[in-house]
């Protein structure tokens, strides 16, 4: 019947946050494909964040991600903060734009950062996965925060197409949401992707918008050191909070970072 | 972006019903956010227009021709039928001092009569959301919002000499139509004549040269203007406006004329006693005709479906391109307005929405890569699963902090620095959760956090570990020093696998919690020797009522002089009501009662 005295645990495990179970998931799902796992920095130069990605400047697109700038400390003081991660180091002011740094928007630029050092040493095809924090600056309410999860990836190859997306991304979401989910296209607008798409889930007989996708843009795959001609190759981004609380039911966003141990129900 | 279904019917006459058409907007164009039904049978659709089809199609013309081409059917060009006004002789002069001006029609209309506008265009502004001003103000408006070119009227007795387009002195103030005194920079573009500034340019008018019930003669402006100059200035001054949205989307400065004819031929049907004079066309350099050249099979390997000639030429047919075919190679002339359409990707994107992204299958690629294990990832699910093995449970708290070393320059929320720590978020959650022990059925809260802490230095991720007494934090190096190296080793999927030790997560449901506080409550019981825990939980259980969420948990049990006692926990709270002891204690005291009916003792 019940657990004998457990006010007495010999150590019984602890429960594990919704999202990390989720993160594991998605990892596995594209494992499964051969992706490989990339981290990142979360303070991000703009140049990663924005015009890596084909982001022009003073440019409406800019608004669709509000964003978190930092405020550097004053220069007397010695050196500005460190931004990016080990190995990979920062490209401030790459052809006289960028200079500033902001909590990354998206997970992108991790991806893109994988890309462009797979490229470096002819790691070419190359697929990688990444799931991480992102910040947005805007008010919160039940399905916006400040913080939360986006999962993003890409592939670039010689002939990778939207098809390979579709199916990709159809492995992901059966994976994750169960295998009688279908998913459907619709057109968007992204300045990294060229096509853009937004991706639809159907889930218990509702669409719902998922993720945003598409072809890099040549641009981008140019800017990363790579040749467009020669290479192409898909990304997609979007929320791992929001497939949490579609699979699981969780009613509010907020709920995932409240250190409240009664999120921890999924076992 | 509203738009009128009765509005684009004057030029799709055989546009399909409402819904058939949200639909096919949705797959093929635009996401329609809204489809509201209006009591004059009008039906008004919210579409949001992607920021690459913002230079066409914010227009009800524009949508039509789009939906035209689309379904492949008929639009009904309506500029054969504006009525050209006779023009006069001008003395208009303008004159362009600033780069960020592409273009600069300006036209003088005398002896107007400003008065309320014919019913059929209030109607039509209404059904848009748009409040009718009077006769002139309104033709303005409708032609925007049927052509996608802002429009500005000003009173032309009002203005000192002729309109100069130039930027604008710091310092220089303006009050603007809504009675608004604005300080301007030099970056700002202005709309100014001999004297005064009357007009920030592409955004909003000034108070100086209103059109109002006293106008006889009016300037009009079909003007273009640089989007970034547009979008920076209004941004400053903080102004959002039809015409703003437009300028900073960047519109191609060939639509200028068209909206001058129609603007003129509205105003010559509202007001038949008025007097047109000559255009007066400021255009330093004409927008480039652009040539896009893409390949069948180039479209088709980015797409992943095989696509044929005869459907592309279809596509161009019915956008009206014009083309060359030549070695297997589409050169078509771009529509100036079509600045979207630039590389041949952009013609990917084209066919591929107007066939229909349906048209792709799912293909999962088969890529020579050998995916290398990535040791931070390992690092931090070695440091959770151990954390979890430990008992520790695992929380994710917020990164923003009231102090803190690296500071955002602005926020939504009070709390402008990010985390140095990841231990003050963890103090917070083991307090929240000392509070709700007998709701989480433990009796101690052991919680960690894997995550970045931001510091002068830059930023480090971190594992902090702890309880109420003792938190323990240090970076995730440090951390898993002391993992055995062969842990890191393992390639990537069975890593992964130890982390996910099963798959059975996908079928548990969630459950929210009430937000009402809870009471707990504890029975101990003496039983004689022999007798089970389950058949005491059994008594209490049954008459625990409705309100109990947790329980009844046995947590104590011991034998003393031949009795035996179990200890049971109980905790009642509901979804909708702070409970009352009161309530509380009569369900305990029912409890109570059935426990001595069965001849046992309540301690």
């Amino acid at each position: 019947m019940k657990q004998k005295n457990n006010r007495n645990p010999s150590v019984a495990s602890g429960k594990e946050h919704p999202l990390s179970i989720l993160a594991n998931q998605a990892y596995q799902a594209f494992a499964d494909m051969g992706f490989e796992i990339a981290t990142g920095p979360e303070l991000e130069s703009d140049w990663y964040n924005f015009y890596v990605l084909n982001f022009p400047k003073d440019h409406p697109a800019l608004d669709m991600q509000d964003t978190f700038w930092i405020k550097e400390p004053p220069r007397l003081s010695g050196t500005p903060p460190k931004i990016g991660g080990e190995g990979n180091p920062p490209r401030l002011d790459k052809e006289g734009v960028g200079g500033g740094s902001v909590l990354r928007t998206h997970t992108t630029t991790v991806t893109t950062r994988a890309i462009e050092k797979a490229g470096k040493e002819g790691r070419l095809p190359a697929a990688f996965i990444s799931v991480g924090k992102v910040f947005r600056n805007e008010a919160t309410d039940i399905t916006h925060e400040m913080q939360f999860f986006q999962i993003d990836g890409a592939i670039v190859g010689e002939n990778i197409s939207l098809a390979d997306l579709k199916g990709v991304l159809t492995h992901f979401y059966k994976k994750m949401l169960g295998s009688d989910v279908e998913i459907e296209f619709r057109p968007s607008f992204f300045p990294f992707t060229e096509p853009s798409i937004e991706v639809f889930a159907k889930f218990k007989g509702k669409w719902l918008e998922m993720m945003g996708a598409g072809m890099l843009h040549p641009n981008v795959i140019r800017n990363i050191g790579l040749d467009p001609k020669k290479v192409q190759g898909f990304a997609f981004g979007g929320g791992l909070d929001r497939i949490a609380m579609i699979k699981w039911g969780i009613p509010d966003v907020r709920l995932f970072y409240q250190g409240d141990l009664r999120l921890n129900q999924i076992q | 972006m509203k738009v009128s279904y009765n509005w684009l019917k004057w030029y799709i006459p055989n546009a399909p019903s409402p819904k058939k058409l949200a639909d096919v907007l949705t797959c093929h164009l635009a996401e329609v956010e809204s489809v509201e039904k209006r009591p004059d049978s009008d039906v008004v659709f919210d579409i949001k227009i992607l920021p690459n089809r913002a230079h066409d199609l914010l227009s009800h013309q524009g949508m039509a021709r789009e939906i035209a081409s689309l379904l492949d059917i008929k639009y009904v060009d309506p500029t054969p039928k504006y009525k050209i006004p006779k023009s006069h002789p001008t003395k208009l002069e303008i004159k362009i001092d600033t780069e960020k001006c592409r273009r600069y029609m300006g036209r003088i209309v005398k002896n107007v009569k400003v008065g309320p506008a014919p019913e059929w265009v209030v109607k039509h502004l209404e059904s848009i959301g748009q409040r009718s001003i009077n006769n002139i103000v309104d033709a303005a408006n409708l032609a925007m919002f049927n052509c996608g070119q802002p429009i500005h009227a000003f009173d032309l007795n009002k203005v000192k000499g002729g309109i100069r387009v130039r930027d604008a002195e710091d310092n220089e103030r303006i009050t603007t139509l809504d009675t608004k005194e604005l300080k301007l920079k030099s970056s700002n573009m202005v709309i100014a004549d001999s004297k005064n500034i009357l007009a920030i340019a592409g955004i909003k008018g000034g108070k100086i040269a209103e059109v109002d019930s006293n106008t006889k003669n009016i300037i009009l402006e079909c003007a273009n203007f640089e989007p970034v100059s547009v979008r920076k200035t209004a941004q400053t001054l903080n102004i959002f406006t039809d015409a703003r949205k437009r300028f900073e989307n960047d519109l191609s400065p060939e639509l200028a004329p068209y909206a001058m004819r129609e603007l003129s031929a509205l105003i010559a049907e509202m007001c038949s006693e008025a007097i047109f004079e000559d255009i007066v066309d400021t255009y330093p350099e004409k927008q480039k005709e652009r040539k896009l050249s893409f390949s069948t099979a180039r479209i088709s390997s980015i797409l992943g479906i095989k696509i044929s000639d005869r459907e592309i030429k279809n596509i161009l047919k019915r956008y009206v391109f014009e083309y060359v075919y030549e070695k297997e190679i589409f050169t078509i002339s771009v529509s100036p307005m079509r600045l979207d359409l630039v590389l041949e990707e952009d013609m990917a994107e084209e066919i591929a929405r107007i066939l229909g992204y349906d048209r792709i299958k799912g293909n999962i690629p088969k890529i020579n890569f050998e995916p290398k294990a990535n040791e931070t990832y390992t690092k931090i699910s070695w440091a959770r699963n151990k954390l979890l093995s430990e008992g520790y449970s695992e929380v994710m708290t917020y990164a923003f902090a009231d102090k803190g070393e690296v500071e955002v320059q602005n926020s939504a929320s009070d709390k402008k620095f990010l985390r140095t720590n990841l231990s003050d978020g963890l103090k917070e959650s083991i307090k929240l959760n000392h509070a709700n022990l007998p709701l989480l059925g433990i009796d101690k809260v052991k919680v960690f956090e894997i995550g970045t802490v931001f510091t002068k230095k830059g930023e480090e991720i971190r594992v902090a570990c702890g309880d109420k007494k003792n938190i323990t934090e240090m970076t995730l190096n440090e951390f898993s020093k002391s993992a055995s190296a062969d842990a890191f080793a393992q390639p990537l999927g069975s890593s992964l696998r130890s982390a996910t030790p099963s798959q059975k997560h996908t079928s548990s449901a969630f459950h929210m919690w009430s937000l009402f506080p809870f009471i707990a409550r504890d029975i101990a019981v003496w039983v004689p020797e022999g007798v089970k825990s389950s058949q005491v939980y059994k008594v209490i259980k049954e008459n625990t009522g409705k309100l109990v969420i947790k329980g009844p948990d046995l947590f104590d049990e011991f034998s003393k002089d031949g009795k035996k006692s179990y200890a049971f926990r109980l905790v009642f709270q509901s979804y909708n009501r702070t409970l009352t002891d009161t309530e509380v204690n009569e369900i305990m005291n029912k409890i109570t009662e059935k426990i001595k009916e069965k001849g046992w003792q309540v301690r």
